[in-house]
């Protein structure tokens, strides 16, 4: 090899190194490790694919990704709406104080997770908790009403509703600030309501964002991790209401020690991401060739 | 010829840096001499990690003493309780060395277990304890929860037996007296006058325990104390006992229904301190420990706690129980050499066994030593007055013998969990249908149990090295 061609390797080296020991080997490291039964320090045995087996029965592991689901649903359904309709309201012409609701409104995102988890197990709180106050002297709510035990990934959508909101809010709004406003004006002129110009100008306008939007949505909710783990102190709270894939990949990692059966729930939530991204990808195409 | 373009002076590089950038710089050379000056502590031979301020605290004096005039030297750090175990077991899976001394809390000790014995990363201390009569010398359920198909591999930190606190104002105001209460039946008995619904809604405002269905803690408190266990001598899930279904019932009864005496006031949180101090529940279990937790985050009930013994499960039953739990282990890769492990050992054992210690963690900690030779100490007469002028110690040390043993099964906590989803799927249930009959509900907790013994089982029986040997039935089987 002439020095010419060798030279783009040599410079490549350093990164190439770094990528095969942080990237390459933890990948395939943790697929032969989905492939083994791990008892302890330095022990395990190949089983092929009896882990993956295994996660076909097992029940907590499907508990997982229905209260995954629901989350993602919650996410997806009720936050990423609301953002949308913040940003319309925010984007209205001539609104005062635009910049103050805008930093109002984001701000929750830049407290960190452990904060909004610590405020809002206070706030869901049995007898002592904001709302169960709130209710009590409203509607006579029984004080001992256990949000964080019947209504677990309930109040988990509404921690990640108030955490969230804001933060998609700001995609829409750079979204709709780029939306032709002498489109919007022919519409207009042309008698389009604002529903109309809504759904036929502002949402094809937007879409491509919105489309990032949901998927990044998607792929953070299945990722679901700190938030129930900090406001259940630690558990999966009762029954597992409050276990999520993540969690009970930790759970059977970490607290279990089965690195094995760890590594197999990680694939599967790999996989799991992969086809909803490509799903999501093949829509925005098969939209395209539409439009 | 273009003109060469003029060399910057000296004076106009420093009249061009801004004022921020002089802050910077001047910031960053008194940074750099901070670093350059800080005293460094003096270098040891050898690391010790704790997980607990307190203990970091009173172990400080001792190893100073022991520093002065011994070797090898120690150097104690505190970690937090994850960053520990996460260090532990990457030191274990890989083969590093991390400290010395590791000094680990029962459920983060219990991770060292899974694999073969040959592979567990603390040395085995079996045949050292028995050489030195150590086996005899400390409270033999205090080596339990280290001690893994026979083998020891910590040195006993504590005991930690549970009593019951109580409200001595409100208790004595009512003019009960709590010696008439043996058993759980006589307490819901003879408290149950201080069930008081004083605000008129139908729902009594004080409760006689703080206990709740979706707390582990509770739960394993009452279990071991009942006889129940999560897993038999050789580590086998016996989670579908007759005992254990027993106590789910019964707990599952005092939450809920007529018979309900029990509420939720959460250890360790503000909510919870703020329940306790208004009265809304009388009793709370109280391991040694919790005495001293009490005293800081609950001052103004000083005076106003007391302690008894558990009531009993039944007339002459086990009147104790244990709650939390620590070990100071030797890690193999700290101790390569015979002569390295008997200079560690020799500290791990001087910490542990001392008198000073002893008389430390009970003065600060209120937590009594395991080492029998220590209870005679006065610093354990001592009367409390944060406790009515009671002798905790004393009382503590009475009951120190009825502590019943624990499993060191790596899948404990696995146990807990489907155990305590048994719990709240009963409790459901009971509220649904309205059954809070205690023969009725210990039937359908037994099906219960029998979906999570299965759970766990499945988990257990993937161990190679915990499988019972061929042709042995597992027992719950």
């Amino acid at each position: 090899m002439s020095k010419r061609a060798a030279a783009p390797w040599i410079l490549m080296t350093p990164f190439l190194a770094i990528f095969g020991v942080f990237f390459i080997y933890p990948v395939v490291r943790a697929l032969t490790l989905s492939c083994e039964q791990t008892f302890g320090a330095g022990h395990s045995e190949f089983i092929g694919l009896a882990n993956f087996r295994r996660l076909a029965d097992d029940p907590l592991f499907w508990k997982a990704l229905r209260n995954t689901t629901i989350f993602t649903l919650g996410s997806v359904l009720v936050q990423l709406p609301l953002a949308l309709l913040l940003a319309l309201l925010l984007e209205t012409p001539g609104l005062r104080g635009r910049r103050i609701f805008r930093v109002l409104l984001f701000s929750p995102a830049m407290v960190g997770v452990a904060f909004a988890a610590v405020i809002f197990a206070v706030v869901f709180e049995k007898r002592t908790g904001v709302l169960n106050r709130v209710l009590h002297s409203m509607i006579g709510l029984d004080l001992d009403y256990a949000w964080l035990q019947d209504h677990v990934m309930g109040a988990m959508i509404v921690a990640a509703l108030w955490m969230y909101t804001g933060f998609n809010m700001v995609f829409f709004s750079a979204a709709l600030q780029n939306v032709r406003t002498d489109v919007v004006e022919a519409a207009t002129i042309d008698g389009a309501g604002p529903w109309s110009r809504f759904v036929h100008v502002i949402v094809p306008a937007i879409r491509p964002v919105a489309g990032f939007v949901v998927l990044l949505s998607v792929i953070g909710s299945f990722q679901l991790f700190e938030l129930p783990y900090l406001m259940l102190n630690t558990t999966a709270g009762p029954d597992n209401r409050g276990l999520t894939v993540v969690m009970y990949l930790y759970q059977a990692g970490f607290e279990t020690g089965d690195l094995g059966y760890a590594s197999a729930i990680g694939w599967m939530l790999t996989i799991l991401l992969v086809a909803i991204a490509g799903v999501q990808r093949w829509l925005a195409r098969a939209e395209g060739v539409h439009s | 010829m273009s003109p060469q373009p003029a060399s910057p002076s000296a004076p106009s590089i420093i009249s061009a840096i801004p004022p921020g950038g002089w802050l910077i710089a001047v910031l960053a050379a008194l940074s750099m001499a901070a670093i350059g000056f800080w005293p460094s502590p003096p270098t040891r031979d050898r690391t010790m990690w704790t997980f607990a301020q307190p203990h970091y605290v009173m172990y400080g004096p001792i190893i100073d003493r022991w520093n002065a005039a011994n070797s090898p030297t120690i150097d104690l750090t505190m970690l937090g309780l994850v960053p520990m175990e996460r260090r532990m077991l990457a030191s274990f899976m890989s083969g590093t060395r991390s400290a010395d001394l590791l000094e680990v809390e029962r459920r983060i000790a219990a991770r060292a277990f899974t694999g073969p014995l040959d592979a567990v990363g603390f040395v085995d201390l079996t045949d050292r304890l028995k050489a030195e009569g150590l086996l005899e010398q400390i409270n033999a359920p205090s080596f339990s929860p280290w001690t893994s198909r026979g083998r020891i591999f910590g040195l006993p930190h504590d005991v930690h037996p549970v009593m019951l606190g109580y409200r001595s104002d409100l208790v004595e105001a009512a003019g009960i007296d709590v010696r008439q209460i043996e058993t759980w039946d006589d307490f819901a008995r003879v408290m149950k006058p201080l069930m008081k619904d004083a605000d008129g809604d139908g729902q009594p405002d004080r409760y006689l325990l703080n206990m709740w269905e979706t707390h582990d803690d509770h739960l394993e408190v009452l279990l071991l104390q009942a006889g129940g266990r999560f897993f038999d001598d050789s580590d086998r899930p016996i989670i579908d006992s007759e005992t254990n279904a027993r106590v789910l019932a019964t707990i599952v009864s005092w939450c809920n229904g007529p018979d309900r005496i029990a509420a939720d006031a959460p250890d360790f949180t503000a909510s919870g301190n703020k329940l306790k101090s208004d009265g809304y529940v009388v009793c709370t279990f109280m391991p040694d420990w919790m005495c001293d937790v009490w005293r800081h985050e609950l001052p103004g009930l000083a005076g106003k706690v007391k302690l008894m013994p558990l009531p009993a499960w039944e007339k002459g039953g086990r009147r104790a129980s244990v709650w939390g739990g620590t070990m100071l282990g030797i890690p193999r890769t700290a101790a390569r050499t015979p002569a390295e492990l008997d200079s560690l050992f020799a500290f791990a054992k001087h910490l542990y066994c001392s008198k000073d210690l002893a008389q430390e963690l009970f003065r600060n900690g209120r937590i009594i030593t395991p080492v029998k030779s220590h209870w005679s100490d006065p610093v354990f007469d001592e009367p409390d007055p944060y406790l009515g002028g009671q002798k905790p110690g004393r009382m503590y040390i009475d009951l120190a013998s009825a502590v019943p043993a624990r499993t060191s099964s790596p899948y404990n906590t696995l146990a807990r969990f489907r155990m305590l989803d048994a719990l709240v799927k009963l409790s459901e249930e009971a509220r649904r249908t309205g059954t809070f009959d205690r023969a009725a509900l210990t039937e359908r907790a037994m099906h219960y149990l029998k979906d999570a013994q299965h759970q766990v089982l499945l988990q257990v029986d993937n161990n190679v090295f915990l499988r019972p040997p061929q042709g042995a039935e597992a027992p719950g089987e």
